[in-house]
């Protein structure tokens, strides 16, 4: 198997005036490709400090990262956006689309990031992406105007347009009814069966975190 | 472009009131930059053709502001040039005198009158044509120079029939040589204001010229008559003669006194300008931060999506470079814009004694001053958007804001 996340972190600090909080203390992750992990944990532990990590957009943190082979601090921030944009695809709750731009402008907001190939090649993928999430009819409809799982599925969709080899799902399914949580997961895991895709989840929902190849379980440090 | 569409759009113009008042700013502080620019090149080509008069033993005639200037008679005139013509060498200067030119029907044509001491003094570049010379008969032909705009109607070697002269009689004018473009003398107090030659005629003039001439031209002499090769009490004598004979009281001043004047009051003013461009880079720089962090602290949620699918502070920095070096780019074309209608005024006003020659309108101050401009806002749009970005990236991007 091809290691494709090896993480090491002595610790991640959050300073206040008053306080530090100190969180991830001697955590090690190592991923291969096509895995399935889901990451649980009650509120505070330091999920989504940990998908920030993970995702790129956090560098301040006591450790190392080495992701597709290639240690993250010898990247210049441009290349750490660059594969934001390509390698790590981000799907997250309904409520992260852009309420002022269109479904499909949302959707599509990633491609506006990418080179004028990438760009093109990936414009043909959008039909296939809309066609198979079914959400065609609401592509002109603003975020304010959609459902919660139409919505959800928008999120999906702009997470995967790129084709990511890292999906980064961060609670994708909080707050949607059963239906619609199932389609969500779904579509992750067929992503990973199609294209052999790396998924991290962060989730509350045992149920969906047992459907993982693997749990890991974030605790406060005592 | 998108992208800096949606960048813009939500950052810059999110508050448009604030958008605005950076756009208003920046013209404010391009426009003092560019008048100041301007004044400080034309100041400076002031001192460059004032240099050759600003000797130890140069004087220059200057009437008092409390005289009043009651009549005068031809006689006492006269014997105050009588006085002048034995005991002093003297530089004889004026114009501003309208007369009416043959073939040129609704331009107010200007006469400048010079004598060979002037003419020795201050070197006029011509473009075509001879030197002037000064021992003409009054029955021949006067030789003169003529400014640009005349070089057509009156090119080298033509003749100018001027029925009622300054002195009294018509001359015939022969054209000897043609100024160069936007040739310009400048004033000896107020050196960054200067009236421009195009459309004059500069007549050379001897001692039996301004024997003969109307009093006008023979009072106006007086103004800024220089006199060289002299000293402090030779003037205060001069000065006291001209006083008991004409109840005028007249200065003397060399031009370095003249240059004294002159700084007390525009580095002043020049102070007050830079101050004013300073205060004024300050609030924009101020105001720029703000509106940014308002904005991205309104669009966080906007902005942290925008950076987990691809966008970078490199990116971005180029996006608030573009932005404000649009801005700029404006700004600089509507100074542009109102400079070349300002001088393209004056040829409709026809204000010929600052009517220009140039490069879409714009003669080389102005040129000058937009280049100032243009490097001011270069070092606006870095301070600006290093600032920006420098505060920008102080903000926590997480994915804890999407939740």
């Amino acid at each position: 198997m091809t290691k494709i996340i090896d993480l090491k972190i002595k610790e991640k600090t959050y300073k206040s005036k008053k306080s530090q909080i100190s969180i991830l203390n001697n955590f090690n992750l190592e991923v291969n490709v096509g895995e399935k992990i889901a990451i649980i944990g009650e509120s505070g532990v330091g999920k989504s400090s940990l998908l920030n990590i993970i995702g790129l957009l956090d560098e301040n943190y006591n450790g190392e990262y080495t992701l597709f082979g290639v240690p993250t601090d010898t990247l210049h921030t441009r290349e750490l956006a660059e594969w934001r944009n390509k390698k790590v695809g981000f799907v997250l709750q309904e409520s992260s689309l852009i309420n002022s731009l269109t479904i499909e402008d949302n959707i599509k907001l990633p491609l506006l990031y990418a080179g004028s190939k990438k760009k093109e090649f990936k414009a043909k993928d959008f039909d296939n992406i809309v066609d198979t999430i079914g959400i065609k009819s609401i592509l002109k409809k603003k975020p304010l105007e959609c459902s919660g799982g139409e919505k959800a599925r928008a999120v999906f969709a702009r997470g995967v347009i790129m084709r990511p080899l890292i999906i980064l799902a961060d609670e994708p399914t909080a707050s949607l009814d059963v239906e619609n949580k199932e389609r969500i997961i779904n579509l992750l895991f067929k992503m990973n069966e199609e294209f052999n895709t790396t998924i991290i989840t962060v989730t509350h929902d045992l149920e969906i975190a047992n459907r993982h190849d693997r749990i890991i379980r974030l605790e406060r440090r005592k | 472009m998108k992208i800096f569409k949606f960048i813009t759009t939500k950052i810059f113009l999110r508050k448009a009131i604030l958008g605005i008042g950076l756009v208003l700013l920046l013209f404010m502080s391009n426009y003092v930059t560019f008048t100041v620019a301007r004044s400080i090149i034309s100041v400076a080509q002031g001192y460059e053709e004032t240099k050759d008069i600003n000797q130890k033993d140069t004087y220059i005639a200057n009437l008092d502001p409390n005289s009043q200037i009651n009549t005068i008679s031809e006689d006492e005139i006269q014997a105050v040039y009588d006085y002048i013509n034995v005991n002093f060498k003297y530089a004889f200067y004026t114009d501003g005198f309208i007369e009416s030119v043959p073939k040129i029907d609704d331009t107010k044509i200007l006469f400048g009158y010079m004598n060979e001491e002037y003419y020795n003094l201050y070197k006029f570049q011509l473009s075509q044509g001879k030197d002037l010379y000064f021992d003409y008969q009054f029955d021949d032909e006067i030789p003169v120079l003529v400014g640009e705009g005349l070089s057509k109607t009156y090119p080298v070697g033509s003749k100018i029939k001027i029925e009622k002269s300054i002195i009294g009689q018509p001359i015939t004018l022969k054209v000897q040589g043609i100024l160069k473009k936007n040739a310009y003398h400048s004033n000896y107090y107020a050196l960054n204001s200067k009236i421009y030659y195009n459309f004059s005629i500069l007549v050379p003039i001897n001692k039996e010229f301004i024997n003969r001439a109307n009093m006008d031209l023979k009072l106006n002499g007086l103004m800024d008559l220089i006199v060289i090769k002299s000293t402090r009490d030779e003037t205060i004598h001069l000065s006291n003669f001209i006083k008991n004979n004409l109840g005028l009281k007249f200065n003397f001043f060399s031009q370095e006194e003249n240059y004294d004047y002159f700084n007390n009051y525009y580095i002043q003013s020049l102070k007050i300008m830079i101050i004013i461009t300073l205060i004024l880079l300050i609030v924009m720089t101020c105001l720029s931060l703000w509106n940014a962090l308002v904005s991205v602290r309104l669009m966080l949620k906007d902005f942290t999506i925008n950076l987990l699918v691809g966008l970078s502070y490199s990116k971005l920095r180029q996006i608030f470079y573009s932005y404000f070096g649009l801005l700029s780019f404006i700004n600089v074309i509507i100074i542009f814009i109102i400079t070349a209608f300002s001088r393209y005024g004056y040829w409709l006003r026809k204000e010929t004694n600052i009517a220009t020659y140039g490069l879409f309108g714009l003669i080389e101050m102005d040129w000058l001053g937009l280049l100032c401009v243009v490097i001011l806002n270069i070092i606006i749009v870095i301070i600006i958007s290093e600032n920006m970005l420098r505060k920008i990236k102080k903000v926590p991007i997480s994915l804890g804001v999407l939740q």
